[in-house]
């Protein structure tokens, strides 16, 4: 044999595989890429979704892929630049997260299917809000609409003398010292996942600075160095770490701090909607109950989940053929309280709801007006100095009195 | 394949053959290479289709107002310092009661090397569960022995949690360097060994005289992969850790992979990766060439 014809051989092999390889997948075949999922229910009512959508649909498949937080982001920075991404996306809302993928181009813009599914008809106005935060098009649609609240054990709080949840900050406080004082912390925290105690830094921030100072000092538009609230938000977030909060906490996750909340080893727990799902799954409805943030500033702590079409996408039609099965009232209706607790379609009825899921109703039913969450708000480097900035005020390596200002100096040199 | 080129000399024969192997290499490891040094000087986000030429400024703003970089660069130091010493020590010795007539040998080996195989984000989950605070196999054992005091926030205290990911990491690369020094055991000549004893050596003078020169080579090849996956240590710290808490366990290739895939700063990205590429090579190269002229001169 020739070398010519050793190579020859051999590139004719490769170019047979590389046609076999590209050959398999159809036009229509769907890749959906989302996260991981933390309960079952929600797992099987994905695939429940998946199956009824294809055998209505036949020629079109639907494969989903579930990754955890940070994986999805990695995953979908790579897809950027391949054609081998996804056709559906699964990001917040957001301008921090889902914006940056929106700005960059990589979301196909859906006005066109709006018109054609008349999903303004069913949305619900706020959930869809998000959707037309960009010029030239509207992006994306909603999946879920979450609202964050404070989640606590019925039982240690009568345990602690505490008769009726807070309704102020000065409120939570003093149920605090009273549940202190009976030996119970406060609050779980998993202090590993960053984002979990950035939340009590956002209620807090809400609390000490009003609406607008908090929103001014997320926008950077306020100097977190010289404003006085966010200097008072640091020694707050420091007070309920070191005095409220179940301790150790910073080497523990989310999910390990949930264990701790169903082993009532401590109080509350700041979570989202989609805890009741989790909270069924335990068998522990009855447990537990769940109250706004006494914040003052009448604002929902919340934020939406979408799912965008990816710009490359070869099946687009499909695509949106399955978001419009998504959000469609058969769907929502019946997987309501599973995929959360309030649906995005507005034609959803709420009858048979458990308490945990009509309380979420009742607090969504309260507010017209909402506060995002910290990784949400700020672009993604600040985010990452913001969380430390929370990680190393809570440990007490840096003073509160210098929280801010660590934090200022790195938004200075960034911006 | 000398019979199917007869017409080609023995060195273009040579070159043939291993061209494959170079252009993969070329391809898969000296053109990414390449180019995080040109994209090193550029800023892009990873998202947009071009990048744009920045000079230098990556590593001005690395170096200058990075506030995690020098802490990550110190731990890189700490942790390499630590891992070409520790594990190899541990499994020096390891290799030495192991190469003796012991009954079990075999098994023993299996379970000491058995570590090695599992992946580094297993040994991470493992580890991460046996430190859980609360239900955790060490909390759980210092609760049974009524040592409640010593219970730690083993990956949550910013004072002790690297060295808690070291243990594991420690546990996991013991059984690689063991089995190295194992076979270069058994190059170690028993007739020098049984010369040393007639002529009245000790133990220790034959392991000083015989057994470590012996060994020299070996210790070589162990001390430069144990220092190259030190300074690159990502999997275990990132599985167990994430790098927190507060970034005080973060290494530098994993903040170049945070600022790069995570926060989609490919350019800084980029630095930090090139950064540790000369901060290795500036430890290799010389620790090589000395090896060589170490070997040079005692022909």
């Amino acid at each position: 044999m020739t070398i010519r014809k050793a190579l020859t051989g051999t590139f004719s092999a490769l170019a047979v595989m590389a046609a076999l390889g590209t050959g398999t997948a159809s036009a229509d075949d769907l890749k959906l890429w989302t996260l991981s999922f933390d309960s079952p229910t929600v797992v099987s009512a994905w695939k429940d979704i998946i199956k009824a959508f294809e055998a209505k649909n036949p020629g079109i498949t639907v494969m989903m892929e579930n990754r955890s937080t940070d994986e999805h982001k990695a995953a979908l920075r790579v897809a950027a630049r391949s054609d081998q991404g996804p056709d559906i996306y699964f990001m917040w809302a957001g301008l921090g997260l889902g914006g940056e993928f929106v700005n960059a181009g990589l979301s196909k813009p859906l006005d066109s299917y709006y018109a054609q599914y008349k999903w303004d008809d069913r949305l619900s106005a706020i959930a869809g809000s998000y959707s037309k935060l960009y010029p030239g098009g509207r992006h994306g649609v909603p999946y879920t609409f979450h609202g964050e609240a404070l989640y606590y054990n019925k039982a240690l709080f009568t345990k602690a003398g505490i008769a009726a949840p807070p309704t102020t900050y000065a409120e939570l406080k003093a149920d605090a010292a009273k549940l202190k004082a009976a030996g119970i912390p406060a609050f779980t925290f998993g202090g590993s996942v960053n984002w979990h105690l950035m939340r009590l830094m956002d209620a807090i921030l809400e609390s000490q600075c009003g609406a607008d100072k908090h929103d001014a000092l997320k926008a950077m538009k306020a100097d977190w160095a010289s404003e006085p609230c966010a200097t008072a938000s640091f020694k707050e977030l420091k007070d309920w770490s070191a005095n409220y909060t179940l301790s150790p906490f910073m080497g523990i996750d989310q999910s390990q701090s949930f264990k701790l909340f169903l082993a009532n080893r401590a109080a509350m727990m700041l979570e989202g909607d989609w805890l009741v799902g989790q909270i069924r799954d335990a068998g522990r409805l009855a447990d537990f109950d769940v109250f706004p943030i006494p914040t003052g500033t009448d604002r929902l702590y919340s934020f939406a989940e979408y799912y965008y079409v990816s710009s490359k996408s070869k099946a687009p039609d499909a695509a949106a053929k399955f978001l419009d099965y998504l959000l469609s009232d058969e769907v929502q209706q019946k997987y309501l309280g599973v995929i959360g607790s309030i649906s995005v379609n507005a034609h959803v009825k709420y009858d048979n709801v458990d308490a945990l899921n009509q309380r979420w109703l009742d607090i969504f039913a309260k507010y017209t007006k909402t506060f995002v969450n910290g990784d949400q708000a700020f672009p993604l480097n600040v985010t990452t100095e913001y969380f430390r900035v929370i990680n190393e005020v809570a440990s007490g390596s840096i003073a509160p009195e210098n929280g801010g200002k660590t934090l200022q100096i790195f938004i200075s040199a960034n911006k | 394949m000398a019979k199917a080129f007869p017409s080609l000399r023995p060195q273009t024969q040579g070159y043939l053959l291993i061209a494959p192997a170079l252009a993969v290499y070329a391809l898969f490891a000296v053109y990414p290479m390449l180019n995080v040094v040109w994209m090193s000087f550029s800023a892009w986000n990873g998202l947009s289709p071009t990048s744009r030429f920045v000079g230098v400024a990556n590593y001005r703003a690395v170096l200058t107002s990075d506030p995690v970089f020098w802490g990550a660069l110190t731990n890189t130091v700490y942790w390499t310092a630590l891992a070409v010493i520790v594990p190899n020590v541990v499994a020096f010795g390891l290799a030495l009661a192991l190469n003796q007539n012991l009954p079990g040998r075999s098994g023993l080996r299996v379970i000491f090397y058995l570590p090695v195989i599992i992946a580094s984000i297993a040994v991470a989950t493992i580890w991460k569960w046996m430190y859980d605070p609360f239900f955790g196999l060490f909390s759980n054992l210092l609760t049974t022995w009524g040592l409640t005091d010593f219970i730690g926030d083993w990956l949550g205290d910013r004072r002790i949690a690297l060295w808690s990911v070291f243990a594991a990491y420690v546990w996991q690369t013991v059984g690689f360097a063991m089995v190295l020094f194992l076979a270069g055991l058994q190059n170690v000549s028993t007739t020098l060994v049984e010369a040393a004893r007639i002529d009245g050596a000790g133990r220790w003078d034959v392991f000083r005289h015989v057994t470590l020169p012996a060994m020299k080579p070996t210790i070589t090849v162990v001390f430069v992969l144990s220092l190259i996956n030190s300074l690159k240590a990502f999997d275990i710290i990132y599985g167990m850790t994430g790098g927190g808490p507060a970034q005080s366990t973060q290494m530098l290739a994993m903040w170049a992979y945070t600022q790069s895939m995570q926060l989609g700063d490919f350019g800084k990205g980029a630095a930090i990766s090139v950064i540790l590429l000369v901060v290795t090579l500036a430890i290799v190269i010389p620790y090589l060439r000395w090896m060589q002229t170490q070997s040079e001169a005692s022909k």
